[in-house]
């Protein structure tokens, strides 16, 4: 018999998601998190979006650590000068709220905390090494050489997931399926940044940015969130482009974006307080590796359910949501007594029919036209420069707007053409 | 009979995660952690190795608020048979005169005792007091600034680092035991060994547990009267951007102005 019904390998959204669902399911669970408290090693924070943790924390939000509601929406692009950006508040955020800003620390630790109360048991400071395998079937956890058996393991080790890789059960990271992403976080006083964003209360700010003014063709995104007394902001960087640079450093491209003459202000005088990198995982639906097998399954990022369109950045909410149906999947295998392959499998139909595979589907390739010239160069150059010329008073007469996009794209190098099968992918992909 | 050893130990902010500031330069207080006191590890892990050498039985005490608990469950994990959290509202601001009292009081509560170990001092204090000041509560011998514990029928072998020299000491048990930051390396705690400890559990004692008065504990028994606080000012520095080709002329420098010393190996 194995000592535990469930071990959870991390203790970050997914991990502690799947052990509260378990746990609050009747299952004896373990639940594992190297750092010491939970959330150490994933600083800063973001968007949750969505309201996945109402299933099985009913009271969170007023109970979660959260730190305000999104009600002011910013998609931007930044050239070297300017910003031109769509903003978009609604009250209707007010009532109906869509998103919070939490920071990992507290968010991570809360989720752990709700995990024990359920009767998980917690460990923290402690690394799984491996999974112990018997007759190709996964039958625990190894740590130090010594064998910790349960009937099932949950991986939810994050972007970088060591102990899968080294069993094989997914490939590595690679360019293509991982962007990374530098953080930081300033700390400002509260009514400070009420002012700055023109927030009243409780209203957050999310901006993200297309940062189109690298050199040497390096595609970055951006974005800034606003926290109660905190900001966070940080980039994701496109690690092709990066590679094939070669000489850009991913801490420079930070630095450009705080500094940007429309970035900076927001952050004058704040005080730095957390300075971090960190995998973002971002690989489509071709690229999703098999999230269960016999006496396993995958959650969260560790399973590729995150998702960035340029407009959005989510990943918390899939893990949330994915860690859930895991733990779903858990309880009912436990009722067959059976965690082999084939019943393990009715957690990839719930999946199926979730947005966690279903927004990937729909999205499927967009990751070609988010990380595309287009989107990066050619688009900021040319609003920037019709703008421009739209705006600016000669004195004679003015042109037709029709005229001046023809002279801004003949001058930012740009084919019709080109503009209309680009614009096209877009528009399809989105 | 088997050797009955305590140690005691106090949970402290991170000293070593201390996060400062990059542009102010500020410390930054609100991202530290606490962890045990790095000096006790180092008495537990001695404990420990008495256990492993001769046998004993390992019991640690603390006193502390009820998130010292990580700090009780780790030394379980390490390999101490038994804790016991004091703690009490009643024991909250307390200097070191009432911190010592406390866990000499929870010690003899606890019974019979043959070596009583503690770390030489707590990184956010630094006074020294508590364990010398729990020897002289119990009234028995005390050794401090030691780097190695042995025992030998009934009489604890200790090495103390002096500035001269290493000074080799007998002593009959019982006796208190101070150990030096980093004269050990602690030992691992492993995820078996904390399931284990988290389901052993450890156990938390109040003013009333343990027989003390209110009035003699916490702020109300302290007879420290902390009166003001100053920052201390900054020295200015002369900062100076060196190249690695200019190492060479910096030494030289320095010796010039006999901040470095040559030292000629004979
Ligand atoms: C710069 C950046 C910005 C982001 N912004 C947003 C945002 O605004 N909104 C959003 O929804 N998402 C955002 N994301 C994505 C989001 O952070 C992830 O999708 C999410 O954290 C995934 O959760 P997880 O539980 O799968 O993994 P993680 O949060 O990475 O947690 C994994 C946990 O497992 C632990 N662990 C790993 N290996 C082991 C082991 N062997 N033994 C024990 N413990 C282990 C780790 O310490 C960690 O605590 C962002 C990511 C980055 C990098």
């Amino acid at each position: 018999m194995s000592e535990f019904d469930a071990i959870v390998v991390g203790a970050g959204p997914a991990g502690s998601s799947s052990a509260i669902k378990m746990a609050s399911g009747g299952l004896n669970v373990l639940l594992v998190e190297r750092g010491d408290p939970p959330g150490s090693k994933n600083v800063s924070g973001g968007i949750l979006w969505g309201k996945d943790l109402s299933s099985i924390i009913p009271d969170w939000e007023k109970s979660a650590p959260l730190e305000r509601y999104v009600e002011r929406k910013v998609t931007s692009f930044l050239t070297h000068d300017s910003e031109i950006a769509i903003d978009f508040k609604t009250k209707k955020f007010q009532q109906d709220k869509t998103g919070y800003s939490v920071l990992r620390t507290r968010l991570d630790g809360y989720l752990a905390r709700k995990a024990q109360q359920a009767g998980a048991m917690l460990v923290t400071g402690v690394t799984v090494d491996s999974l112990a395998m018997k007759d190709g079937k996964v039958v625990g956890v190894i740590n130090e050489g010594e064998t910790i058996t349960s009937d099932v393991v949950i991986l939810a080790e994050g972007p970088n997931p060591r102990v899968a890789i080294s069993a094989g059960l997914r490939e590595k990271p690679n360019d293509k399926t991982v962007a990374v992403g530098v953080k930081q976080v300033y700390k400002l006083p509260e009514n400070v940044i009420n002012d700055r964003f023109n927030l009243r209360g409780n209203a957050g700010f999310a901006g993200e940015y297309v940062i189109s003014f690298l050199p040497n063709n390096v595609f970055a995104g951006g974005f800034l969130y606003t926290n109660k007394d905190t900001i966070s902001v940080g980039v994701v960087i496109n690690l092709e482009t990066l590679r094939k640079d070669g000489k850009t450093h991913s801490f420079d491209i930070m630095e450009q974006f705080v500094q940007h003459p429309y970035i900076a202000p927001f952050l004058e005088g704040g005080q730095l307080q957390e300075y971090s990198a960190h995998f973002v995982y971002e690989g489509g639906y071709e690229s999703l590796p098999k999230p269960y097998g016999n006496g396993y399954m995958m959650v969260g990022d560790t399973a590729g359910f995150s998702f960035s369109n340029g407009m959005i950045l989510q990943g918390m909410n899939y893990a949330i949501s994915s860690g859930i149906l895991a733990g779903e999947s858990a309880i009912e295998a436990k009722k067959d007594n059976d965690f082999s392959e084939v019943s393990l499998s009715r957690y990839w139909k719930k999946l199926e029919v979730s947005p966690a595979i279903l927004d990937k589907k729909n999205f499927r390739g967009i990751n070609s036209v988010v990380w595309s010239g287009l989107v990066h160069r050619t688009i900021p150059a040319l609003l920037e420069t019709s703008l421009q010329n739209m705006l600016y008073e000669t004195g004679a007469p003015k042109k037709h707007l029709s005229q001046i996009l023809l002279k801004s794209m003949s001058s930012t190098g740009v084919s019709s053409k080109d503009m209309m099968i680009q614009g096209y992918r877009l528009m399809r992909r989105m | 009979m088997v050797l009955e050893i305590i140690v005691m130990v106090k949970q402290v902010p991170d000293s070593q995660e201390v996060v400062i500031d990059p542009v102010t330069m500020n410390l930054n207080r609100s991202l530290t952690r606490n962890v045990t006191n790095r000096a006790d590890e180092n008495a537990l892990e001695a404990a420990l190795r008495l256990k492993d050498s001769v046998g004993a039985n390992v019991t640690v005490v603390s006193m502390g608020p009820p998130q010292a608990e990580t700090t009780m469950i780790e030394c379980l994990a390490r390999g101490a048979d038994r804790a016991i959290l004091a703690s009490d509202r009643f024991f909250g601001g307390a200097d070191t005169y009432p911190t010592g009292l406390t866990l000499a009081a929870t010690i003899s509560k606890i019974g019979k005792f043959d070596i009583i170990i503690a770390g030489e001092e707590t990184s956010d204090s630094s006074t020294g007091h508590v364990g010398p000041g729990v020897a002289e509560f119990l009234d028995i011998d005390q050794v401090t600034y030691t780097s190695k514990v042995e025992y030998k029928d009934g009489y604890v072998i200790a090495e103390r680092e002096l500035e001269d020299g290493t000074e080799v000491v007998k002593v009959p048990t019982p006796v208190l035991v101070t150990v030096l930051l980093n004269s050990n390396v602690p030992r691992r705690q492993t995820l078996r060994r904390k399931i284990d400890a988290i389901r052993k559990g450890f156990e938390v004692w109040d003013h009333d547990r343990i027989g003390l008065q209110p009035e003699w504990v916490g702020v109300r028994g302290s007879p420290t009267i902390v009166r003001r606080m100053r920052p201390i000012k900054e020295r200015e520095r002369a900062a100076k951007k060196i190249e690695l080709s200019a190492v060479g002329d910096l030494v030289k420098e320095l010796y010039e102005k006999n901040v470095l010393k040559l030292e000629v190996d004979s």
